[in-house]
Formats: structure tokens, sequence, C-alpha cells
């Protein structure tokens, strides 16, 4: 066991620092406000690989790792949940197509994802359903070489940037689930205004409508009827990111409560000296240090998924805990700012709307619970 | 062009604790000095425009290995370095006698760059002993500097204005802070970097004779400034007590 990271670990962790606080610290606030991330922002992140970090460099992406993107994406996800978010639903659908696809569908559409200059989404919830694959009713119909899709699909992340979007859907040959990947704006591809969500502002969140979108037969993904197994693999890789974009948070709100303590006063000194704000900051340090090294672990798993039932559970847990974590140290911050942290002015507000959305995505946590007890019992 | 940068591994300043006013540098991660990071990403923009090689070149002890990954990542295209334990906290005049004669062993070198002063110490003479000691040209306090034919074109702050020298190649140059911002490598860089060219030496490798160290360094705090502690209440009491220490004119 060791629990040191290696140079080039520090150095990405150190890059994805320097970039965030450098270049996304500054305009924070107003990506929150605008729900708009800057191209500049973008370019930057593209430049510095931040969009393909764990995946092969054959297919566009710079080979460091699970390990390395959650060290970058804690850092991004401190200053900014929105950017965050893009980051990882984006790597989310590149895992899956990575995971499943075939050379000719890795080369076409990770390469430009993992360079940035395309930002792909992946879409399973609809209206009816965001956790129970039975209840899918998007359908595709095969028609010679095509498969004809119709159906909506509810609060999708990236629908509104171009590159390729995972869809699931049922298709009438299997009567199953099947993951098709389709390109974004195809003629039947049309979205929604984007969703105003509570927080994670920049990340884009819109419904995603389409009506007789043809899709060539060779862009099923993983053959036809294995869209179960593709969902439930995809999303614990998707967990990664979500997991590190919380773990980030949990350490912003930290060190707003750390530098907020020292500098609000009480008569003729900080806040600091009061044992109940010292409880509270000792209580945050230590579900910083429990969620970063369960996160950093998860990074480490995935770089290497040998039986994807067990991946599943430890996803599931780690989501779990250091998404409802985030979710308490972001309150806390809030209950140190007093009154002061329900302005928009302060950043804690932000970070306490940015946590608020990890319990609820890529799984609700009584979901996730559900597949955790469900393999330690069957296992047991 | 071959540009050689001479960067100096010391503690991260960032993570350095103080305890009974002694820095506690147990476990604090090892870096490259910052102002040799702005010396690396000068040469690098020169290799960029006018084509040839950086080579990173630096002194110290086995971290050293990790340590120089991030000059490579951040663009020089390989490096040369001299292990020993001793040399973490040498002297300057060894360090210099150490730089100069590796500096010998490579080929072709037309710029040799350093920070003005590391990011530890400051004392700001190894790029000067090793001008000396080679006999080639300085130039300190570099602000901005551009090639022309065999010579450089050196701009040096000073505190009065600006001076521009051109010089003859080769030639030592320290450069300031304030001479460029250092890009941020990106992940692959980083990656990369520990597969790029790296030469290791060892002092016997090198025919030079260590003297026993000259200097030592007993302490590197500000100097205590005994405070007098005096109150007043109003602004004629403070001129006046101002006038009596004799700070102002009477
Ligand atoms: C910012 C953001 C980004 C998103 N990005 C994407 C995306 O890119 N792609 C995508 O497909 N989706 C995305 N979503 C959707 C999200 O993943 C789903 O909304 C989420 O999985 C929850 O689905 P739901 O809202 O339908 O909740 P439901 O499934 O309706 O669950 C609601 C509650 O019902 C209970 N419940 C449900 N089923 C069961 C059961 N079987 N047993 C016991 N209790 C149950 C649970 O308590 C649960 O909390 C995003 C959402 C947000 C907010």
């Amino acid at each position: 066991m060791n629990f040191n990271l290696t140079k080039e670990q520090l150095l990405i962790q150190k890059m994805a620092r320097d970039f965030a606080e450098r270049y996304i610290e500054p305009v924070a606030e107003q990506i929150d406000r605008e729900n708009k991330i800057p191209d500049e922002i973008i370019e930057g992140l593209a430049a510095l690989d931040l969009f393909g970090i764990p995946f092969a460099e054959k297919y566009g992406g710079a080979d460091g790792g699970y390990d390395g993107y959650v060290l970058a994406m804690e850092q991004i996800g401190k200053v900014s949940g929105g950017v965050a978010v893009t980051i990882s639903a984006h790597s989310l659908a590149l895992g899956a197509i990575s995971t499943f696809g075939n050379e000719e569908q890795k080369v076409k559409y990770m390469t430009p994802g993992c360079q940035g200059q395309h930002i792909l989404s992946f879409a399973f919830t609809e209206p009816g359903t965001g956790s129970d694959p039975k209840q899918i009713t998007t359908t595709a119909v095969k028609d010679g070489d095509y498969y004809v899709l119709n159906g909506t699909k509810r609060f999708i992340s990236n629908a509104n940037f171009p590159g390729a979007i995972v869809i699931f859907a049922r298709d009438n040959e299997s009567g199953k689930i099947t993951a098709f990947i389709v390109e974004k704006w195809t003629e039947g591809y049309t979205v929604s205004e984007p969703w105003d969500k509570i927080g994670q502002h920049g990340g884009q969140l819109l419904d995603v409508y389409l009506k007789d979108v043809k899709v060539p037969v060779e862009n099923v993904l993983g053959g036809p009827g294995m869209g179960y197994p593709i969902l439930q693999l995809g999303i614990s890789f998707g967990k990664v990111g979500v997991s590190s974009t919380a773990l980030g948070a949990i350490l912003a709100a930290y060190e707003e409560t750390l530098k907020y303590s020292k500098e609000k006063m009480h008569r003729d000194s900080s806040i600091a000296k009061f044992q109940a704000v010292q409880l509270r900051i000792a209580d945050m340090a230590i579900k910083y240090e429990a969620a970063r090294w369960l996160t950093y672990r998860f990074g480490c798993l995935a770089n290497e998924v040998k039986d994807p039932r067990q991946f599943a559970k430890e996803a599931a847990l780690t989501k779990t805990f250091v998404c409802e974590t985030a979710v308490d140290a972001a309150r806390v911050a809030m209950d140190i700012h007093g009154s002061y942290g329900l302005m928009n002015d302060y950043k804690v507000a932000r970070i306490y709307r940015d946590a608020i959305i990890g319990p609820q995505i890529e799984g609700v946590s009584d979901m996730q619970k559900m597949i955790i007890a469900g393999v330690a019992l069957s296992s047991y | 062009m071959n540009i050689v940068v001479a960067m100096k591994q010391i503690p991260d300043l960032h993570q350095i604790r103080m305890r009974d006013r002694q820095p506690v540098l147990d476990d604090v991660p090892l870096t490259l000095g910052n102002i040799d990071k702005n010396a690396l990403e000068a040469a690098v923009h020169l290799r960029d425009t006018h084509g040839g090689k950086v080579i990173a070149l630096s002194a110290g002890s086995e971290e050293l290995e990790d340590t120089i990954k991030e000059a490579l990542a951040a663009g020089a295209d390989e490096a040369f370095m001299i292990l020993d334990d001793s040399l973490d906290n040498a002297d300057s005049s060894v360090i210099a006698a150490v730089l100069a004669a590796t500096i010998r062993k490579i080929n072709d070198v037309d710029i040799i760059l350093f920070g003005e002063g590391s990011g530890d110490n400051y004392s700001g003479q190894v790029g000067s002993r090793v001008a000396g000691i080679l006999g080639l040209p300085q130039v300190g306090y570099a602000s901005s500097m551009e090639v022309q034919g065999n010579s450089a074109i050196v701009t040096r702050s000073l505190e009065d204005g600006e001076e521009i020298l051109e010089v003859e190649l080769p030639v030592v140059i320290a450069v300031m802070a304030d001479i460029n911002e250092p890009r941020i490598p990106s992940v692959s860089q980083i990656l990369k970097a520990g597969r790029k060219p790296q030469e290791v030496l060892e002092l016997d490798d090198l025919a030079i004779e260590i003297l026993e160290e000259p200097v030592v360094t007993e302490s590197n705090l500000a100097p205590e400034t005994p405070r007098k502690q005096v109150v007043v209440k109003s602004v004629d009491e403070l001129i006046a007590v101002l006038r009596t220490e004799g700070v102002i004119g009477r």
C-alpha cells in the first residue's frame, strides 16, 4: 500500500490547479451568472488534454489514467462545478465508446472528443425514468442499413455542443435496450432551451427530441441488445467524474470555511476562536480526507476493471459517500458564513448550489445503495 | 541553437511550515525554482523561434531525477543532472564549479540561462561565477531577449531605467521573473517528460576539486528589528516622539 502520489500525478494535479486558479477562477462567477463557459476556457482545457485524460493516445487521449483524471477533476471541480460537470458528462460518453466501441468507432468519435473539438453526450434519462432501463420508451426501428430513432431524452448534458451522443433506445428486433452512437444535429435531432438548474451553471442541460433520426447500423455500440451492460459499466466509469467534481466541492467548502472563520470578527478576535466553529472545521477535515482517499482509490480501480459488478459497487459507494459529503460540507460552510452564505456574492452559496446536484445525478443515492446492497448480499 | 537552462531543485516554498522560527523541510515536496521556470520558458520560446535544443541542467540530490521532469514537461528537450546528496545545500562556488564543468561536456552551447536568483537563497551568484569560470560574457536582470545572427539583444531592467545590450554568443544571461509567464504543461507533456533523454553524472565524472565550504549559512531569517513599542494618543504626540527619536527633522 502506498499513498504517495508519483511525480507525474503531482504534476497533473498542479497543472489543473494552476489552470483552474489562473484562468477559471477569475470567470467562475461569470460562468455561474451567464450559464456559459467562455470559449477561451474550453480551448484552454483542450490544450491541456483535459477532455481526454484517461483515454488512449491513439484515440487522441493523454493516456493519463483515471487516477490522473480524478486529480485534475478535483481541482477543476473546486473552482467551477459547471466546468467539471461538462467534462464529466463528456468523459462518461467517451468511456462508453472506449470500452464498448470497435476500432472504427473509437477513431471516428473519440479522437475529436479527446482533443476537445467535440463535447460528447450520453443520453439515458427520459421524462418517465432516470433510473430504470425497463421503462425506456425511445424506440429504434430497423430499416435496412439503418435504425430509425424516435423519442425524447431528458436532462442531457452537453446536448447542444457538436460531437457524438450515445443514445439508449429499445430496438424492435431484440426488444432490448440498444446503445447507438449518433452525431448531434443530424437530421431529426433537436434540443430544448437549456434547463435553468439550481447550480453547476455553465454545464449545459437540455432535452433532446429525436424525430425519425436515421442511424447507420454500424453505429450500434457493443452490439444489439447490449444497452443495459453498457449503461451499467458506462455509468460506473461516469461516477469517477461525478465523485471527483463533488470532492472538489468539499475542498472548496472546507477552504472557504477556514478563510471565513479567520476573517469574520467577533468582538476582538475571529470566530475561529469558538469551539463550535472549530468542531465543524474538524468534521470537514475528517470528511475531506475520507472522501479524498475513497475517490483517489476509485480512480485507480477504474484503470483496471476486472469484475464489472464489483466495480459497480465501488462506484456506487464512492459516488454516494462523496456526493452526500459534499452537500454536508457545503451546508456546514453555510452555517459558518451565517446570512452572508445565502448571498450569491459569496462563493459558498455557489458551492452549495453546485453540491446539491451530485446525489441526484448518474443514479440517485437511493438507487446506489440498492446496487451496493445487492452486490454485497449476493457475494456473501 | 543550443540553450542550457540551469535550474535549482528547492523545497516547494508554498508547503513549508515554520516551527520555532525555523523552516520545517521534512516531507516538503521538491520543485524547481520559480525564476528558473521563467528562464526555461524564455529558452523554449527562443528554441521555437530559432530551432535547436533546450537542455535543462541541474545539480542536486537523488530526488532530482523526479524533480527534473517538471522541466522536461515544460518544454526542455533533454536534461543533464549531477546527482549527489551534498549538492542540495552546497555553496554557490561549488555549484558553479559543478555546472561549469558539466557545461563543458555539452557540445555547442550558445546561450546559458539562469534565473536571477534561486527560489530559496536568492544569492544570485551562480550565473556570474559560471560565466567567470567559462570566460563568457554575462548579462543580468534580463527582462527580454532575442537572438539576431550570432548575437543576443538583451534588455536589462535596472532601477533607474532600461539598458539594451548586444552580446556575442555564447553568453550567460540571468533573467528576471517578469520576462514571461511560464506555460502550463499538458497531461501528455507531463507523461512524456520521463521518456526524454537524460544524462546523469556524478561528482567523480567531473574533473573538479571541491574545496571546503567557504561559507556557512547560519540562518536565513530576516534580521530581528527591535521595536520601541511607544503608544501615542494624538498626531501631535506622534510628531513629538518622532522628533525626539530623530526620525523626522527638528
Ligand atoms: C446536472 C444534471 C446532469 C444530468 N446529465 C445527464 C446526462 O448527461 N444523461 C442522462 O441520461 N441523464 C442526465 N441527468 C439525469 C439524471 O441522471 C437523472 O435525473 C437521475 O438519474 C435521476 O433520475 P430521475 O430524476 O428520473 O429520478 P427517479 O428515477 O424518478 O428517482 C426519484 C426517486 O424515486 C425513488 N426511486 C426510483 N426508483 C426506485 C426504485 N427502483 N426503488 C426504490 N426507490 C426508487 C428514489 O428515492 C429516487 O430518489 C442529469 C441530471 C442533472 C441534474
